[in-house]
């Protein structure tokens, strides 16, 4: 699985991140940041609590605007589209929210059809049997389909999140930091989840995560984010035997690291 | 019937855009070809829908999807290919994939393995009886919530004599912010509408009694009608309106986030620092609104006279003069606090009603100030009916 790259020649670079500067009234966010996501890995940001994870997601994702540089998905700047070309771009990715974000007047089912209403125009018979499929694909029993938010517990608004974000077959999904909120053994099954549907659909999966277990788990790559920009990136093997940054020590080589390595 | 083991290819009806259908001897195959995506996924399945099987049911035939000429394929394109297969197995005819990519195998297995979880939205019952279900339990809900205001009537009663037995206990920072809050905030917005209404009243007045020679006399109307009814019933609805509905969203968001418990385990009394500061702030303010806008109201009413209707002022305010007496100034103000009480209850019952969700949040903001409206103009009905046999 980690050498999956070398079978594709060159990795291609699915989200360029150059030069990018944000700032909030007074409080600067990101200065100069720079970061590489390429296709077909499972990327892990990492950073302190309010060191901009959520909103470099949200920069990317395109619902914040940025100050200055450049954000580049699939080749293409993402601030020169098109309404129309953005649709489509939309299209082709799927962010989960920390909470799942299901629309509370809607039903698990309809939540999953959403997007493919939206962008195409498939009979309502393929959209249930699909639904149903990505039900079953994130682990969901199918009697949760007609079952409303509300009435799921965490971990399943997060499963029927996730259904949501890949209901169009997305090429990159962006998980808010996917097991927070989970107890142990649901976090684990959830960093399964997403390795397994990385593999069956080719998925590149760009996931904020303060999780070590899943870091070491699941992901191929880890970015840290603190000083403002991406200070390092690299396996979380390489980060934990060459820290080269104090953060990334105290992080990768404290108390609750250890424990993980042992 | 045909011979086994010969190569014959019958060119079928079935070709589309994604795929065609070959009888190769006794197998059919189905070759997909380009892009099996959600992108294609509509025409791909009624393509596959008007494909008709060219043999009969037999167990001499067999068929086979071959997906080795498929460019991209996802769970859509996948679920239709797997479809074809059930449907042409289902026809009498063996069906299976050849020729998948390893890539593409593992999608295949995965939605082999995954589909058909389909399950039936659970039965809709009969309207009527859902009709019927509806309004008995929002009859049985009317009987509760009478049940819980009463309830909350005699706490906060119990409440209040405490904190006159120990004033010490009284919040009165708490009091005074909600004072301001719900006093001297809303006194623009109380204003401006008894203004507008009191010019509204006497002009509309003043135009319907114009016919029949006694125009000044609207005058009269206008001082007894706002004094005795609109003054309050519209400050009361505005007050509703904007500070039952403050509470009820305060009280409900400290209790989503679970503030209100915390409140209960270190021993202090949500009644008395919430409930009883709200309760007495709004008893204060609500009368002194209700003299402002019977005074605005007024106003608007003389605006018209004088600029409108044309009448001397000094002659507007005798006639005003003349027409009311402290009598009808008394049964406005007297239905005030009533009124207050009865909207600060049902702002923080309505509060502590919430439950965790936002949408609960939301709920009970509505139906805060939709009750206390109501409840307001009940009461109101209700001194109506007494105070006559006061003799007011």
């Amino acid at each position: 699985m980690k050498n999956r790259r070398e079978t594709f020649g060159p990795p291609e670079v699915v989200i360029r991140i150059d030069g990018l500067s944000k700032r909030f009234a007074r409080q600067v966010i990101f200065t100069d940041l720079s970061l590489d996501v390429f296709r077909g890995e499972i990327l892990g940001i990492v950073g302190a609590s309010g060191g901009g994870k959520s909103v470099l997601l949200r920069c990317i994702a395109g619902l914040e605007p940025i100050r200055d540089g450049a954000i580049e998905i699939f080749g293409r700047d993402v601030d020169k589209l098109t309404r129309l070309e953005q649709l489509d771009m939309e299209a082709r990715w799927g962010v989960l929210f920390q909470d799942g974000a299901l629309f509370g007047a809607l039903n698990v089912l309809q939540n999953i059809q959403v997007p493919m209403r939206e962008h195409f125009d498939l009979p309502q018979n393929v959209m249930d049997e699909l639904g149903y499929l990505k039900l079953a694909m994130v682990g969901l029993p199918g009697d949760a389909a007609h079952k409303y938010p509300s009435e799921l517990s965490g971990g399943m608004r997060k499963r029927a999140g996730l259904a949501r974000a890949l209901a169009l077959d997305p090429e990159i999904v962006f998980l808010d930091e996917p097991t927070s909120g989970l107890d142990p053994i649901g976090a684990a099954e959830f960093d399964a989840l997403i390795a397994k549907l990385q593999r069956t659909l080719g998925l590149t999966v760009y996931m904020v995560t303060h999780d070590l277990d899943s870091i070491f788990g699941v992901c191929d790559r880890v970015a840290v984010l603190a000083d403002r920009r991406i200070v390092r990136t690299g396996s979380p093997d390489e980060l934990r035997s060459n820290p080269g940054h104090p953060w990334i020590r105290d992080y990768f080589c404290g108390e609750r690291a250890r424990a993980i390595s042992a | 019937m045909l011979k086994r083991n010969r190569e014959l290819i019958l060119p079928t009806r079935g070709r589309a855009p994604g795929f065609r259908v070959e009888l190769r001897g006794v197998v059919l195959s189905l070759i997909a070809t380009g892009s099996w995506t959600v992108r294609e996924a509509a025409t791909l399945d009624r393509e596959l829908n008007s494909l008709i099987l060219p043999i009969p049911p037999s167990s001499e035939f067999t068929g086979e999807v071959d997906v080795s000429h498929v460019e991209q394929l996802d769970t859509a394109g996948a679920w239709l290919l797997h479809r074809t297969v059930q449907a042409w197995s289902a026809h009498g005819i063996g069906t299976q994939f050849v020729g998948a990519r390893e890539n593409h195998s593992i999608l295949l297995d995965e939605v082999v393995r995954r589909a058909g979880a389909m399950q039936p939205a659970p039965g809709k019952s009969n309207a009527l009886v859902r009709l019927l279900a509806d309004a008995g339990r929002t009859f049985s809900e009317l009987g509760r919530d009478a049940v819980l205001l009463t309830n909350f009537l005699g706490s906060l009663t119990t409440v209040l004599g405490r904190v006159i037995v120990r004033p010490w206990r009284f919040r009165g920072v708490s009091f005074v912010h909600h004072v301001e809050s719900t006093g001297l905030r809303a006194v623009a917005i109380v204003s401006l509408t008894c203004l507008l209404v009191g010019a509204v009243l006497m002009q509309q007045g003043a135009l319907q009694l114009r016919d029949f020679g006694a125009e000044a006399l609207s005058i009269n109307m206008l001082g007894v009608l706002v004094l005795r009814e609109m003054g309050v019933l519209l400050t009361a609805i505005m007050v509703a309106g904007r500070s039952g509905s403050a509470f009820t969203a305060e009280i409900g968001a400290m209790k989503m986030r679970e503030e209100i418990d915390a409140m209960r385990t270190l021993g202090i009394d949500p009644m008395e620092t919430l409930v009883v500061p709200r309760v007495l702030a709004l008893v204060i303010t609500l009368p002194l609104l209700t003299f402002l806008g019977d005074m605005m109201c007024f106003l608007g009413g003389g605006l018209v006279a004088v600029f409108y209707l044309g009448l001397e002022h000094a002659a507007f305010l005798e006639r005003l003069h003349d027409a009311v007496s402290l009598r009808h100034f008394a049964v406005g103000m007297i239905k005030a606090p009533f009124a207050a009480i009865v909207i600060a209850m049902v702002g923080c019952l309505e509060g502590m009603k919430v439950k965790g969700s936002a949408e609960s949040l939301g709920i009970h903001v509505t139906s805060a100030v939709v009750k206390s409206i109501f409840l307001v103009i009940v009461l109101d009905a209700i001194f109506a009916m007494f105070l006559p046999g006061l003799g007011l």
